[in-house]
């Protein structure tokens, strides 16, 4: 028996899914690195809008800025190519010196997310259906771009543009890693429990899928060291 | 149009207007190459006008391909028209780049640009989506800059008071939006003051080298095109697009996890490591890697101290003999800055080096040379240099016959000097054909060569270049190659369709450079690179996968992938011997097109140094060890101390153009090889100007007339 199975079988006996073990522990590391009085609010807003099952992290260290995983998102997304369609952003400058020359800036499915709390109809919403990912209802959405706005990251996660599918009506998207892609590669799609694009098709494994929630506070639980022994081996740094 | 945004852009400079082509018109070239060359014969009617000619056409086209996710297919930009590099004429060239520029290109809405005409003054293109601008230099100061500086201030100038990094809108606040920076392409003090070796340069060093392109926009007043795109390429089917580039990721690309190999990335299973060739290795401080859009693996990498950014291949070997690595660094950056062409600048250095060393720099026709050589090797030495070459003067702000006779490249001094033939003749001068630098040994490969000979520049298409590396570098370090000879020429001829099979188009030995096997590998080689690599614009340090350690009985995917990509992006059913023989079409039309401007077979030839002379240093590695049949036994031999016998090549040539079905006596197109290919209106038009051959088979001569 693998690790992994033998891990599952242990969940199944105890009545508690590792998954869940996961989130609650995560949940618990996400508060104790913030103050008393935020403690309670964090847990609150954690508890009142369930955290994803899943989150990305990026090591913008090991990045080789081929926007590759913007060109898979918007392909599994949207079933054309294009950056500005891509829910994950890459932005770089030739010109800049190593590390500042790159970063990526992909959606951090918040804990506390500000998109889905802004949001006017309830077309963001963290979905059961899919992990409690931070999802945008199309069907919804009116476009107004309160989700937009809201976001406290930059740029926004959300990404507001036309859609041909209503008519060339303003729609919002946003990361939902992978859940509602029509052109998913894969039978088993994406979504928490699946394969996300930009993840897969990362060349140089600087995208990753996580199932604990990363600390909320500053962009070090978001942007990890994710190089190795070879990495080095390849003449890049590894710390 | 799945895989076309179907339109191409037209830029008339003289008159300032925009308009459009329907890339319909031109599909059946499929992109690239083809549709460059085919809206240049339509456009340019007196195809003997100089490069500098405002009647000259520039065509800087992408694929269907651009701006997706098949690896090493996404990014480059294919540039043509007639170029002022090569001599006695200035063939109709071509030069590619990478980047950004050709996927911004396909999200703004354009599968090209056309450029014609002269601006009265110095102006930029500003295109945001639909929306294209003929914006005048002045208000930003742009003319005068270097190709960085200007590239900067245009990004500032487009997102006016918005922030890179944050949603902007380029095109207006109904208009899409991005993060990104415009992608822009632009020239620098050379191009302006129309150094023939002046070249277009985007990001840091993605640049369009050969062929003086730089120049020819320096001509027509064109300093920048810039473009930021917000909309997107159709897919005919994502799914099958994003599962074949997960295919080829998995069975045929590097592995972290369990690496095979470590050096430069020079194929398609290579890991993402710089082919940063500076005399003192890589430098050893923090960086990382860098690729085009869409390629699984960077060949280039951006430094803590950003010096050399991006800087790769020639960009990295010029100044070889720089004091230090972080003066070469600086070097990379200064011809970058510049807009300079990186290997026409590493031969010319070393040209006036010999001669400085030789005691002849002073002696003749040779004005007074500002350079002092006590200072060879420094920092100082080469930005004097670079910048006697791109404003034709001292270096120092200062008139110098010597600085503007080098700025109008090296051969071309030499003939004022007096000195062509014999500094040719000697191999001092390393321009062994057309005026252009030499880059792989042509009597050891002698395909690149032949190519180079039969064409309009220095080919640059390292497709078996490889094999020489492989079993070069293992001979020095006294290991076995990773293939023995016959395997390896077993799976590369397997895919060479429609000669599939024919092994001895890999044999490198003396009895068969001259044979009829080698007209094929060179025909092939044509077809091939024309198409597939110029034209579909897969990238020359990615494709072909011809062998591939990663893969069952290590063949590649070469011959499956491409059309598999082909289908997926576009829907067509398009198979890898269409593409050849399309090639085939294109290499064709770019023959007439020479034909027209006065090629004939008798200028078809080396200079004598390379029939005469074994190699005087080496232009690529010491010795060239490729595959041979030696006494009937298949290995690698070392075949760079040879000559090229200069009756046997010249049977060769009449061999070649046989297979090609052109007049032997004079290399002209006839009218039955291009109706063939559907190219008829091409024959009309080389009749027209007595240009049409004759049929092999109908000539009465067997023997080439001299």
């Amino acid at each position: 028996m693998n690790e992994s199975s033998n891990q599952a079988d242990q969940s199944d006996r105890s009545g508690i899914s590792r998954r869940h073990f996961v989130k609650v522990t995560g949940t618990i590391v996400l508060v104790a690195g913030t103050g008393c009085a935020d403690r309670y609010a964090d847990l609150a807003a954690a508890y009142g809008i369930p955290p994803s099952d899943g989150y990305l992290l990026v090591d913008t260290k090991k990045c080789q800025g081929c926007a590759s995983c913007m060109l898979a998102c918007s392909l599994v997304h949207e079933g054309v190519e294009s950056q500005s369609l891509s829910r994950i952003q890459i932005i770089q400058n030739s010109f800049e010196s190593f590390p500042d020359d790159l970063t990526i800036e992909q959606c951090r499915q918040c804990v506390d997310p500000a998109c889905v709390k802004e949001c006017p109809t309830d077309a963001l919403k963290a979905n059961p259906k899919y992990g409690n990912v931070r999802m945008v209802e199309t069907e919804k959405c009116i476009g107004c771009g309160a989700c937009y706005d809201a976001c406290p990251y930059t740029p926004s996660r959300p990404v507001l543009a036309a859609d041909k599918n209503y008519q060339g009506q303003t729609k919002s998207r946003k990361c939902d890693l992978c859940a509602n892609t029509p052109y998913h590669w894969d039978k088993a799609g994406g979504g928490p429990d699946g394969k996300q694009a930009c993840v897969e098709v990362c060349p140089v494994g600087a995208i990753k899928f996580t199932e604990e929630i990363p600390r909320q506070k500053g962009d070090d639980g978001y942007k990890v060291d994710l190089r190795d022994r070879n990495w080095g081996r390849l003449g890049y740094p590894t710390r | 149009m799945n895989g076309y945004a179907g339109k191409i852009l037209k830029l008339d400079l003289t008159g300032r207007k925009v308009s459009t082509i329907p890339t319909s018109k031109y599909e059946q070239w499929m992109g690239g190459h083809g549709m460059g060359s085919a809206i240049f014969f339509d456009l340019v009617k007196d195809k003997t006008i100089d490069g500098f000619h405002p009647g000259n056409v520039i065509t800087m086209m992408t694929s269907p391909l651009s701006g997706t996710l098949v690896p090493g297919a996404s990014a480059r930009t294919e540039v043509q028209g007639i170029g002022v590099q090569s001599y006695p004429i200035g063939w109709f060239t071509r030069s590619n780049f990478g980047g950004r520029f050709s996927p911004m290109l396909k999200f703004a809405g354009w599968d090209g640009v056309v450029v014609s005409g002269k601006a009265d003054k110095p102006v930029w293109i500003d295109i945001r989506d639909d929306q294209v601008r003929i914006r005048d230099c002045a208000p930003l100061s742009l003319w005068g800059k270097e190709t960085w500086d200007c590239q900067e201030t245009i990004w500032q100038h487009v997102v006016g008071d918005g922030k890179y990094g944050d949603w902007n809108s380029p095109a207006g606040e109904e208009g899409g939006k991005t993060t990104q920076r415009p992608a822009v392409v632009a020239i620098g003090p050379a191009g302006e003051n129309q150094s023939r070796l002046a070249c277009l340069i985007h990001d840091a060093s993605n640049a369009a080298g050969q062929g003086g392109f730089g120049a020819v926009w320096g001509a027509k007043n064109l300093k920048a095109i810039s473009v930021i795109g917000t909309g997107h390429v159709e897919v005919n089917d994502p799914r099958a697009l994003m599962a074949a580039r997960l295919w080829q990721k998995k069975n045929y690309a590097f592995d972290l996890a369990h690496l095979k190999e470590s050096g430069p990335s020079f194929r398609f299973q290579s890991p993402p490591v710089p082919v940063a060739l500076w005399t003192k290795g890589r430098p050893k401080i923090d960086q990382r890697p860098q690729a085009c859009m869409g390629c699984h693996s960077g060949c280039r990498a951006r430094y803590k101290d950003k010096l050399g950014n991006e800087a790769s291949c020639f960009a990295s070997v010029f100044y070889h003999e720089a004091k230090t690595l972080d003066i070469q660094r600086s070097a990379s950056d200064l011809i970058n800055r510049h807009g300079l062409n990186a290997v026409e600048m590493t031969f010319g250095i070393v040209y006036l080096r010999i001669l400085q060393q030789s005691g002849q720099l002073k002696t003749g026709k040779i004005p007074d040379c500002p350079l002092d050589f006590r200072e060879y090797g420094s920092k100082e030495f080469v930005e004097q240099f670079v910048k006697m070459i791109a404003y034709g003067n001292d270096g120092k702000g200062n008139e110098s016959q010597f600085g503007k006779d080098i700025s109008g490249g090296f051969v071309r001094a030499a003939e004022k000097w007096g000195r062509r033939k014999q500094d040719l003749d000697s191999g001092i001068l390393a321009f062994p054909y057309w005026g252009i630098p030499v880059h792989k040994e042509p009597r050891a490969q002698v395909y690149w060569g032949y190519g180079t000979l039969l064409g309009d520049r220095d080919i640059n298409e390292h497709d078996f270049d490889w094999i020489k590396h492989d079993a070069s570098s293992a001979k020095s370090l006294g290991r076995e190659p990773s293939l023995p000879a016959q395997e390896v020429v077993k799976i590369i001829t397997d895919k060479m369709v429609p000669f599939q099979g024919d092994l001895e188009m890999l044999d490198f030995s003396e009895n068969n450079i001259y044979s009829e096997h080698m007209a094929k590998m060179v025909s092939w080689h044509r077809y091939y690179t024309r198409f597939w690599k110029q034209s579909m614009l897969f990238c020359d340090t990615r494709w072909p996968d011809f062998v591939n350690i990663h893969a069952p009985g290590k063949i590649g995917t070469t011959g499956v992938a491409e059309p598999k990509y082909i289908k997926a992006v576009t829907g067509k059913d398009f198979s890898f011997l269409d593409g050849v023989n399309l090639g085939r079409k294109i290499w064709n039309l770019d023959h007439a097109i020479w034909t027209l401007q006065g090629r004939h077979r008798d200028m078809v030839h080396f200079v004598d140094n390379i029939y005469e002379k074994r190699p005087l240093f080496p232009a690529d590695v010491p010795n060239a060890y490729m595959p041979g049949k030696e006494n009937g036994k298949w290995d690698y031999y070392g075949y760079s101390q040879r000559t090229i016998d200069r009756d046997k090549f010249d049977e060769f040539k009449t061999r070649f153009y046989r297979l090609q079905d052109w007049d032997t006596a004079t290399g002209y197109p006839t009218r039955a090889a291009l109706e063939a290919l559907g190219l008829g209106y091409v024959a009309d038009e080389l009749e027209a100007q007595g240009k049409l051959g004759v049929r092999a088979t109908e000539a009465k001569q067997s023997s080439p007339r001299k």
